[in-house]
């Protein structure tokens, strides 16, 4: 069975392409050297998965009108905090977003 | 050394063969193209094998990966509250619930 | 020394001796019941990721695909001895039949289509900042954070509906050659469909013609047709694992506790 590639635009999808590949979580490495990092990548990841679906589940009660004015006032404060300390510990652990990234696959129309 | 004309092969001074110009940057289009062509069969391939295929958990495997094994939980609990979700026709509330 | 498996095949016997696998070992099969498991011998534990290895992995799992019907495993399965694979194969044996029952005759193809994401996600951002319509007054820090987000939630929500109205014109085309299909939305902006379709054998020619006239549909998405290869998207386990991530025994669990009003109903 031959195999086929067939498209008029190669390069432009190669590109795109890596661009995925790029975004796959990376392989924690479970190292003495990166024991320490590794599971903060992967205690990170977690929390910023809660977050954001925290986040969206909010951001779908507005969009329904279920919250008074209060509520949006107090949830508003809360997520911007959330948000502050998830971007400080980033730092500390030194992370960037991508790195965080928890490939859900069809799961990931959950966020 | 005048270019080549058109289709006549010239022997140049060193002996090495020198070919038809049109022909060398077709070659080389071509060139590209495989390599642009190898590139993406394989991302396809990585897509495919790293991340799909029959994938065994548990003890009795040796994997690279155990972290796969918290992703597979996960991925498990997740699926379960998607399912619970479809299965009462509301999404699940979290902490803003209101009281009903 | 460690047992790399390549794929699991509906015979016990037929494999060519000939065929090598990771670092030129040769590929045997180890029967379980009416099916089989190929193999190599491998003496590195850590199988690296690179390159060479998951295409020679690949290449062996097509090399299969020629005679036998083929579950293509994920690359870097290893096992510790035989008795582990055989006991791997007791678990999953009921999901491997029903695998292998299902893919019998049938080919994988990917299909990806690129649009200009960037370019609608740019046109609806601005189409939302120019009409004022936000939700809340912004007076204070909660509420602003709460109209940032939300506004992005609405960009992003419009995107994604235009994104599903294109998907579900692509899909179209091939939905009468397939049986099973898996599609990846916007795994970039711009990559707006990742799909793999599960095709008959014998449907292969209408399934690459319906490409043809995809990409004759016009417009300015750009198609690119991948295949045929083993089915590595139409997988599914869900009778096996060995209880500790088992899928369908957790969510069985999790189902139990009903609230007491539900009980009485049923």
């Amino acid at each position: 069975m031959s195999k086929t590639i067939e498209t008029d635009s190669l390069e432009i999808f190669a590109n795109e392409m890596e661009k995925v590949k790029d975004a796959l979580p990376k392989k924690i490495e479970a190292n003495p050297e990166n024991a320490e990092k590794g599971l903060a990548k992967l205690v990170l990841t977690l929390i910023e998965l809660i977050r954001k679906l925290m986040e969206k589940q909010a951001m779908r009660r507005v969009e329904a009108g279920s919250l008074t004015d209060e509520e949006i006032e107090r949830v508003g404060e809360t997520l911007m905090k959330l948000e502050n300390k998830m971007k400080e510990l980033k730092e500390i652990f030194g992370l960037k977003d991508e790195e965080l990234n928890l490939n859900l696959g069809p799961l990931g129309d959950l966020l | 050394m005048t270019a080549p004309a058109h289709g006549r092969r010239i022997i140049s001074v060193k002996g090495h063969t020198m070919d038809n110009p049109i022909k060398t940057l077709q070659d080389k289009k071509s060139y590209l193209d495989l390599r642009k062509q190898e590139r993406v069969t394989l991302l396809e391939v990585l897509d495919r094998a790293l991340t799909k295929g029959v994938v065994i958990s548990g003890d009795i495997v040796i994997s690279v990966a155990d972290v796969d094994l918290v992703y597979l939980g996960l991925k498990v609990l997740l699926s379960s509250v998607e399912t619970m979700e479809r299965l009462r026709g509301a999404p699940i509330v979290g902490p803003m619930q209101e009281p009903t | 020394m460690s047992l790399y498996a390549y794929a699991i095949i509906d015979s016990t016997v037929g494999v060519e001796e000939s065929i090598k696998g990771l670092s030129g070992a040769p590929v045997y099969t180890i029967p379980y019941r009416d099916i089989g498991i190929v193999i190599s011998d491998l003496n590195a534990q850590i199988q690296k990721e690179d390159k060479k290895s998951v295409l020679k992995h690949e290449e062996v799992v097509e090399m299969l695909m020629d005679k036998f019907t083929v579950l293509p495993m994920r690359f870097s399965t290893l096992f510790s001895g035989k008795e582990q694979v055989l006991l791997m194969m007791k678990n999953y044996y009921d999901d491997f039949i029903e695998n292998l029952d299902r893919l019998r005759e049938k080919i994988e193809f990917g299909v990806k289509t690129i649009w200009p994401g960037d370019l609608i996600r740019e046109r609806i951002t601005t189409a939302h900042r120019k009409s004022d319509n936000l939700p809340l007054v912004a007076s204070s820090s909660g509420k602003s954070f709460m109209n940032e987000k939300f506004e992005n939630y609405k960009i992003d929500k419009e995107f994604e509906e235009e994104a599903d109205r294109c998907i579900a014109i692509v899909d179209g085309f091939f939905s009468k050659f397939i049986s099973e299909k898996r599609l990846e939305k916007l795994k970039t902006d711009n990559l707006l469909l990742s799909a793999s379709y599960l095709v008959d054998n014998e449907k292969r020619d209408d399934f690459k013609k319906a490409f043809e006239e995809l990409k004759s549909s016009g417009g300015d998405l750009k198609y690119m047709l991948s295949g045929p290869w083993p089915a590595y998207n139409f997988i599914t386990l869900k009778h096996s694992g060995d209880g500790k991530f088992g899928g369908m025994d957790l969510v069985e669990t999790v189902l139990q506790h009903k609230d007491p009003e539900e009980k009485d109903e049923k």
